[in-house]
């Protein structure tokens, strides 16, 4: 495995989160060897670098279960696939996370998912940063979920994503008939840290249901990135899919960059996307001023609601509770 | 109370230039007095509303205004609120995801603690907010949606006067408070205005027609033309003017 195996911005999938370029000088974590398959690279090295700890396998039969997972140090992937059998319900949690090891931290991890037919998971991605920015800009942290799902099943996926030297957080989906998606996100880019949610649903059967809502903010020398495509096959009748993501520049220096894409071969299907990136409105900004809330708390209060919009009440109270904290402690409110 | 002297303002448009719509306006409103200012369209009416509650994108040239002897133009926005400033909007913002009563509580206690006051207390706040919802026949319900989401435009203003009782402010002014409202609404808009009434507050009510100060008395009314009061007179100014418009009224001036 060696630096140039990696994508660059001239690949087109990669062209705003320069992997090659954010790795550069850092060769040395690049440990193991083998070859970048047709599954990407994120895929290929969570499995070259987490031979150490080997892979893992989980498969859900009960019902209502929770599992955690916790990628936090370290020079070393983590691979695994997680099966939810057949009206199976689960909720998986995956934290992301710098905590401070003395090592440059590179955290790829990759996931194949499987949801059985009538089976529902619930998928929660937690990639935050528990230690001083210094540390936190210098990990590299990718994440790459591959979601197979089968007839009449559920998928609902919500991302926090604080973003590190560059973090990006891939997921892609393919949908059985009749399959129910969500897919909601949250970004928060401040100086020096860059986060890039890509995703891709493929409506290959009938009578698909997507929704996805992803909501970033950047400031000063962060970057925010959104890809997300919907493919809509010949297959795919009668889909009906509504993307939307909005961003909003806090500071000037911010950069959001965003590609949704919409690819129809279906001619009976429902889809929409819409994509915004601008500024808070200082109009409302002054409202709440004149009613006596400082400057700050004003411009906190409008984001944070801008927000949350995006964080659904299916992560469960308590995770709801800890992404409000961490948005809230992002925007320098007290909760 | 309210003290306007010789006050110039220009407003500065991000793009394009700057032009001047205060030109030496002169006013004052004491203490327990209800003001009216009426004026023909671009006269400088919400202009005057944005210099005093402090809006960016004007700049005061010349002149000065001051609440309680205090120079009210130094002051950002949220300090001029905690020392009892009130604007009801022509035009009430719309703010997505932020409930209403949630949005007035913090406000509430924003200007509370400027103002070296204890927070106002949860059971406490409710209690207020009932009683003020039904003087204003507010549907409680609508209490708990984001502000402004989707209101019609005489909800709108109710919640403005909502706010204004809950947040109980020492010099109110009601910008064009009177439009989008139909005449049953505007009879509870203007209880609510007059519940506010009293001896240590005041009011500049900006209105184009006559009809609201039917229902809101004023103790004095000015016109205002081309940036600066150009008559001033009792309420049956306001009535003349209804009468005769303002062309007759600009001449006679």
């Amino acid at each position: 495995m060696q630096l140039l195996d990696l994508p660059s911005r001239r690949s087109e999938a990669w062209k705003w989160s320069d992997l090659r370029a954010a790795m550069a000088g850092q060769e040395n974590v690049l440990i193991g060897s083998g070859e970048l398959g047709s599954e990407g690279p994120i895929a290929a090295l969570a499995q070259v670098m987490g031979d150490a700890y080997g892979p893992s396998a989980l498969e859900i039969t009960a019902p209502g279960e929770t599992f955690e997972s916790r990628i936090t140090e370290g020079d070393a992937g983590q691979y695994g696939t997680v099966v939810v059998k057949a009206g199976a319900t689960a909720t998986l949690v995956e934290r992301l996370g710098v905590s401070g090891s003395r090592l440059r931290p590179f955290l790829p991890g990759y996931s194949r998912i499987e949801v059985e037919p009538g089976a529902t998971l619930v998928r929660v991605v937690v990639q935050a940063n528990d230690v001083a920015v210094g540390e936190a800009d210098a990990a590299i942290v990718l994440n790459e979920a591959v979601v197979k799902l089968g007839k009449g099943a559920t998928f609902r996926q919500f991302v926090l994503g604080e973003g590190s030297r560059l973090t990006r957080i891939e997921t892609s989906v393919e949908a059985g008939e009749g399959a129910q998606i969500e897919m909601n996100g949250v970004y928060l880019a401040s100086a020096k840290r860059h986060v890039d949610l890509t995703s891709r649903v493929a409506h290959a059967a009938p009578g698909v249901n997507t929704r996805q809502l992803i909501r970033g903010v950047a400031r000063k020398g962060g970057r925010g990135v959104f890809q997300g495509k919907f493919l809509v096959e010949r297959a795919g009748q009668k889909t009906d899919a509504a993307m939307a993501h909005n961003a909003l520049l806090l500071e000037e220096g911010a950069e959001i960059f965003a590609k949704p894409e919409l690819e129809i071969y279906a001619d009976d299907v429902a889809c929409a996307h819409g994509n915004t990136a601008g500024q808070l409105d200082e109009d409302a900004v002054f409202y709440l001023r004149q009613r006596g809330i400082p400057d700050v708390d004003a411009r906190a209060m409008i984001t944070r609601a801008f927000l949350i919009e995006a964080v659904p009440d299916w992560v469960g109270d308590e995770l709801k509770a800890e992404i409000e904290a961490r948005i809230d402690a992002w925007l320098g409110t007290p909760a | 109370m309210l003290e306007l002297k010789n006050l110039h303002a220009k407003v500065v448009p991000e793009d394009g230039p700057a032009r001047e719509i205060l030109k030496g306006l002169s006013l004052d409103v004491p203490a327990g007095e209800v003001h009216a200012i009426m004026g023909p369209n671009g006269a400088g009416k919400s202009t005057l509303s944005y210099v005093l509650t402090g809006k960016d994108g004007y700049e005061v040239t010349a002149g000065e205004a001051k609440l309680d002897g205090v120079n009210l133009l130094d002051m950002a926005p949220e300090v001029r609120a905690a020392k009892g400033l009130f604007l009801s909007f022509q035009y009430p913002m719309e703010i997505a995801g932020v409930p209403v009563m949630t949005f007035v509580r913090a406000a509430m206690n924003s200007q509370r603690k400027q103002r070296g006051e204890a927070e106002v207390s949860a059971p406490e706040f409710l209690k207020l907010s009932k009683i003020a919802a039904a003087k204003l026949r507010i549907d409680p319900e609508m209490l708990k949606r984001p502000l402004n989401v989707g209101f019609s435009g005489g909800e709108k203003k109710r919640l403005e006067i909502y706010q204004m009782l809950m947040i109980e402010p020492r010099f109110m002014i009601l910008d064009e408070t009177d439009s989008g409202l139909d005449i049953d609404a505007l009879k509870v808009v203007a209880e609510g205005v007059n519940a506010l009434r009293g001896p240590g507050r005041g009011m500049l009510v900006i209105t184009h027609y006559q009809r609201l100060l039917d229902h809101i008395k004023p103790d004095r009314v000015h016109i205002l033309s081309a940036g600066r009061i150009v008559k001033s007179g009792g309420p049956e100014l306001a009535l003349e003017l209804e009468k005769s418009g303002y062309d007759q009224i600009l001449k006679s001036a």
